[in-house]
């Protein structure tokens, strides 16, 4: 019998081959089953494969010698096992089955294969089946293979997609946990959903209200039940929540923004509900504390602005002229501003004593001649008595070099402050000119005396007193220390 | 000038600079004037004195804080009128006298004289 087959390379092959010389012999002693196999296999677009015979002579079609890759010519009529060598010891076991009558079905066996002029990844499912003599024996194997890669591929690019999906929730801000069925049971959380109920606490697999069982008598089962059952979302803000989250699993108060949403199957139930949850406890408290500090500069801008109108008011309620007005007024202004940087550049919103008098000094003495000596510690001052004290030093300062000591060649200031009092809590400073003209009390009080005796801010005892001494005027203050150096 | 009121007014205020400016600025309107740093001091002239109108600010050192004064002004003297005066934000209401003006540091005198005006007492 001569069998015509398509002209391929195993046909050819098959016709040409020495049978002679093989242990399944002439095609004519040949057994109807082998007969008819090679014919359907050799017919096929199918990859297929016979192994027959104890010798298990392997066979095969076009389909399958692409699998064999290089092997192909050499393996076809060979044995199975030197044709597989290399992965013999997971091929062996199937073979063998299939000999002892059982067969075998793979879902996914991989080959590179060249087919198309190029590496290719490839993927088959296999069915070895034994072939029986009609009396039961095993007679050999026979195998048809399906090409499976386009589903694999299908289904990779679907694992793909579920996995960045995956990714995304992992990188995800919010915490994410996904439950499942009516039960709420945990099937997935990210770990910011850990960080945020507790690391190292194991919920997956389990439901919620055993997993994180604090939640529940604070409501947070029942809002699951109410999502799952009418499948209308729950979305809340800035919500309260106890969570067993601290190092000892010690309960901590959170604030949480909260989503609940139901998940569907294809035909539209609810299965689940996806969680996603934002610890905003620090956010929370972030801006409350940017909001406090907003409110306080606010307040204390106020404050200042009024101060600057109660000055701006006296100097002109008592100036003499518009030019003087201006002039003073402006002088005023600029020690307010002076002593603000004393302030800032403190830092903790306090500034110090010597730096405000050197203030002064700057500008109302000369460095290389110096008239006003002073003297005292660099002890620190709140913020609301430097601003009076800097200006109550300026109005001494002007006073002094307009009519004082200072507007003789030889008269001299002495400006000395400490920590006294029997409870050591009051801060005493004094100005003491010399060597000026003749002093008297002033018939009528300007502005800078009324400034000077509005006294210093802040403090809730100061007690002032003026005294026109034959040899020059006395200052003093004597303010009470913890109002004085109060940060307010 | 005439005044309707029944007393003079009394202010209230810890920083001796606004204190001194409000003060001068009222009399020069022609009211009689009373000062107090802060509300221990001002509750003792209350005692004595009967004051038209109470012009306090809230943050002051002492026993109690502008707020609290007011409240007890108005407790005892119901007739005394009530201007509180602060750089902080508006008070919550529940924490004023019902009939008491609250009026933002600082003050124009406008504002001021405007209020004093609506309490009944017009320089």
């Amino acid at each position: 019998m001569n069998i015509q087959f398509p002209p391929s390379g195993c046909a050819t092959i098959f016709e040409g081959f020495d049978w002679a010389t093989s242990p399944l012999g002439l095609q004519s002693s040949w057994p109807p089953e082998l007969k008819t196999l090679t014919s359907v296999m050799l017919g096929s677009l199918q990859p297929m494969l016979i192994v027959w015979g104890p010798e298990q002579t392997t066979l095969y079609n076009d389909g399958y010698a692409a699998m064999c890759g290089n092997r192909h010519p050499a393996a076809f009529g060979g044995s199975f096992q030197s044709l597989w060598h290399d992965i013999w010891d997971q091929v062996e076991p199937i073979i063998s089955a299939a000999y002892s009558g059982q067969g075998t079905s793979m879902d996914d066996i991989e080959f590179t294969m060249h087919r198309n002029g190029y590496p290719e990844e490839t993927h088959f499912a296999f069915s070895y089946t034994p072939v029986r003599d009609p009396w039961g024996s095993v007679l050999g194997m026979f195998c048809a293979c399906t090409e499976t890669t386009s589903e694999v591929r299908a289904r990779r690019v679907q694992d793909d997609l579920k996995e960045r999906f995956m990714q995304v929730f992992e990188l995800s801000q919010g915490g994410i946990a996904m439950l499942a069925g009516k039960d709420h049971v945990f099937e997935y959380a990210n770990e910011e959903y850990y960080a945020m109920i507790g690391v190292g606490r194991e919920i997956i697999g389990k439901t919620v209200a055993d997993a994180v069982p604090e939640v529940i008598r604070q409501g947070f089962i029942g809002i699951l039940d109410g999502v799952f059952a009418t499948g209308d979302p729950f979305v809340a803000k800035n919500l309260p929540v106890k969570l067993n989250r601290g190092p000892e699993g010690e309960e901590q108060n959170r604030l949480i923004d909260l989503v609940y949403q139901p998940t569907r199957s294809a035909e539209g139930c609810i299965t689940g509900i996806l969680v996603q949850a934002r610890d905003v406890t620090a956010l929370r408290a972030e801006e409350k504390h940017r909001e406090l500090l907003a409110y306080e500069l606010g307040h204390r801008l106020k404050n200042q602005l009024a101060m600057v109108q109660a000055i701006a008011s006296q100097t002109l309620r008592y100036a003499p002229d518009m030019q003087t007005a201006r002039k003073n007024l402006s002088d005023r202004v600029a020690v307010l501003s002076r002593s603000h940087d004393a302030i800032i550049e403190g830092g903790t919103g306090h500034s110090r004593v010597g730096d405000l008098v050197a203030q002064m000094t700057a500008i109302h003495d000369s460095p290389d001649h110096p008239r006003i000596l002073v003297a005292g510690p660099n002890m620190t001052i709140g913020s609301r008595p430097a601003l009076s004290l800097s200006l109550i030093l300026h109005e001494l300062a002007t006073n002094a070099v307009k009519y004082g000591a200072l507007s003789a060649p030889d008269g001299r200031v002495m400006l000395t402050w400490r920590v006294g009092g029997p409870y050591r809590d009051r801060f005493k400073l004094e100005w003491k000119e010399t060597g000026g003209p003749p002093v008297a009390k002033p018939e009528k009080e300007g502005t800078g005396s009324r400034l000077i005796r509005a006294g210093l801010n802040g403090t809730a005892d100061c007690q002032l007193s003026i005294d026109y001494e034959a040899d020059g005027m006395r200052f003093s203050i004597s303010a009470d220390l913890a109002g004085f150096q109060k940060e307010h | 000038m005439a005044l309707s009121t029944k007393g003079p007014l009394l202010i209230v205020e810890d920083d001796g600079l606004i204190r001194m400016d409000l003060a001068d600025t009222l009399q020069d309107a022609g009211y009689p004037v009373l000062e107090a740093a802060n509300a221990d001091e001002a509750w003792g002239i209350l005692l004595e004195t009967d004051v038209a109108a109470l012009i306090t600010d809230i943050d002051m050192p002492g026993s109690m804080d502008g707020l609290e004064l007011a409240r007890r002004v108005s407790d005892r003297w119901p007739d005394c009128r009530i201007i509180v005066i602060s750089g902080r934000y508006n008070p919550d209401p529940a924490k004023l006298p019902a009939d008491a003006t609250f009026l933002t540091k600082p003050v124009g005198e406008t504002e001021l004289f405007k209020a004093l005006e609506a309490h009944g007492l017009a320089a």
